[in-house]
């Protein structure tokens, strides 16, 4: 079986081409695959790893902008010619994933059409995540923001369970570690998520997609659509 | 010399080949923009892309409960209408026109034809998505962890590298529109750079004044973005760049 969707969706005989090229890895939590300015040497197809896109501000202050797992690939500059991460690749979901040295992907890119649809109709949807991320982070509370993360979190490692810490989430919301705390806390008191010692456990998802802002929908929408 | 009007005011255009442009060419049509026109609606099917001269247009992303925020701006270094050669069916942000000019507009089915030849066109319209994801990005850490003034001076200077002189036409509750804001914040912050001089507004225009202090009051964002564009057309050696 195929983890990575985008993978499954490339005609066959592409794939077959592909495979040559990829490599089972486990990704860690908390590994950059990727700092802003470096060359991009390999892309990732994450199976049941996720990995966060994210953009920093005066050297320090970082946004998640993107978020990325089994529906992706991680290595978008490479699709549009660009051999260099502006972003942050760091690895929130421990897991697997197939990964590709740069120029054996490149080649395979270019010869294939079909593959090249899937990974510009993936940017586009990649597009409208970060647009979204923007918009969202202007107009909703952290508490439906840390909801919808973690709702795209929970359909991304298909368990009910992920680690996390305070700290790294007020990095992916772009909120100071004490909101993160006040929201986690109202989380937990409404019996929705339960939350200790770096673990977060996702207890009630209904509930959870009650809290979320709409934002969720709308891009689990664009995701499902394309 | 480049003649009044030509499509080569835009600098997507301008970098094409003489043989891709020649083939484009019969196809453009110049169409003006007015002030606050859509040339798309959220998730609206798009019919047309847009390359725009001497005007700007917003992207501007609009939630389902009303308020929206400015997500891109797009000058005359850009194109409006990626949805039509990426793929997607239609995108989830309006296209508003901000700065009165006019754009050369071109057939979605063109384009895709063009596109999928693999040549120069394809390589600039993939480079430009590129530099229109970093804008994106750089406005999100932005409208998180920057002050409206810093904001502001932001909009401006990417708004003037779009532009032929130093004025805007533009009212404080447009901005304040543009930057998902307050309209009180934005009179805040605008009349602190009109107090030092940098800056001049009265009845919907905006003049700047003072460029390098601008610079100097920016947030980095402004910086990120414009390398990113000017990046796209340093050197135009397609073949070369094209091999990584």
């Amino acid at each position: 079986m195929i983890e990575n969707s985008l993978l499954a969706a490339v005609p066959r005989k592409a794939y077959r081409r592909l495979i040559a090229g990829l490599e089972p890895v486990t990704l860690n939590f908390g590994d950059v695959l990727y700092e802003p300015g470096e060359t991009i040497r390999h892309v990732y197809f994450p199976g049941a790893s996720l990995v966060s896109l994210l953009t920093l501000a005066d050297g320090h202050l970082a946004l998640e902008v993107g978020l990325i797992g089994r529906e992706g690939m991680v290595g978008v500059p490479l699709v549009l010619g660009h051999s260099v991460s502006l972003v942050r690749a760091l690895v929130q979901g421990e897991g697997t994933a197939l990964r590709m040295a740069s120029a054996s992907f490149l080649k395979e890119f270019r010869r294939s059409p079909p593959l090249q649809r899937e990974l510009y109709l993936y940017t586009h949807a990649l597009m409208a995540q970060i647009s979204q991320t923007a918009a969202c982070n202007r107009f909703h509370v952290v508490q439906r923001r840390l909801a919808r993360w973690l709702l795209m979190t929970h359909d991304r490692v298909k368990s009910d369970r992920f680690r996390m810490t305070q700290e790294f989430l007020g990095h992916m919301l772009g909120v100071r570690r004490v909101g993160v705390t006040k929201a986690a806390q109202a989380l937990q008191k409404r019996n929705l998520i339960g939350y200790s010692r770096g673990t977060i456990t996702i207890l009630d998802r209904k509930g959870l997609e009650t809290a979320a802002c709409e934002c969720y929908e709308v891009v689990k929408d664009m995701h499902d659509g394309a | 010399m480049l003649a009044l009007h030509s499509p080569k005011q835009n600098y997507l255009l301008a970098a094409l080949p003489d043989a891709d442009y020649e083939r484009l060419l019969p196809d453009l049509e110049r169409v003006p923009l007015e002030l606050g026109l859509a040339l798309y609606e959220s998730g609206s099917q798009q019919v047309y892309v847009y390359f725009p001269v001497a005007s700007i247009v917003s992207l501007l992303y609009v939630m389902r409960d009303g308020p929206s925020a400015e997500i891109a701006v797009v000058g005359n270094e850009g194109v409006v209408g990626v949805a039509l050669f990426m793929g997607g069916e239609s995108t989830p942000s309006r296209a508003v026109v901000q700065s009165a000019g006019h754009a050369y507009r071109l057939k979605g089915s063109h384009l895709r034809t063009e596109f999928e030849r693999g040549g120069p066109l394809q390589y600039l319209l993939l480079r430009y998505t590129q530099s229109l994801i970093t804008q994106m990005a750089q406005t999100a850490v932005c409208n998180r962890h920057h002050a409206v003034e810093q904001q502001l001076c932001r909009w401006l200077l990417l708004s003037l590298d779009r532009l032929p002189s130093n004025e805007l036409t533009m009212t404080q509750a447009l901005i304040a529109n543009m930057l998902g804001v307050r309209r009180e914040g934005v009179t805040e912050a605008a009349g602190k750079l009109q107090a030092e001089g940098l800056i001049h507004y009265s009845r919907g225009k905006i003049t700047v004044l003072d460029r390098p202090k601008l610079e100097a009051r920016v947030c980095e964002c402004y910086a990120v973005v414009k390398r990113e564009s000017d990046r796209l057309f340093a050197g135009k050696t397609f073949a070369a760049d094209r091999q990584l």
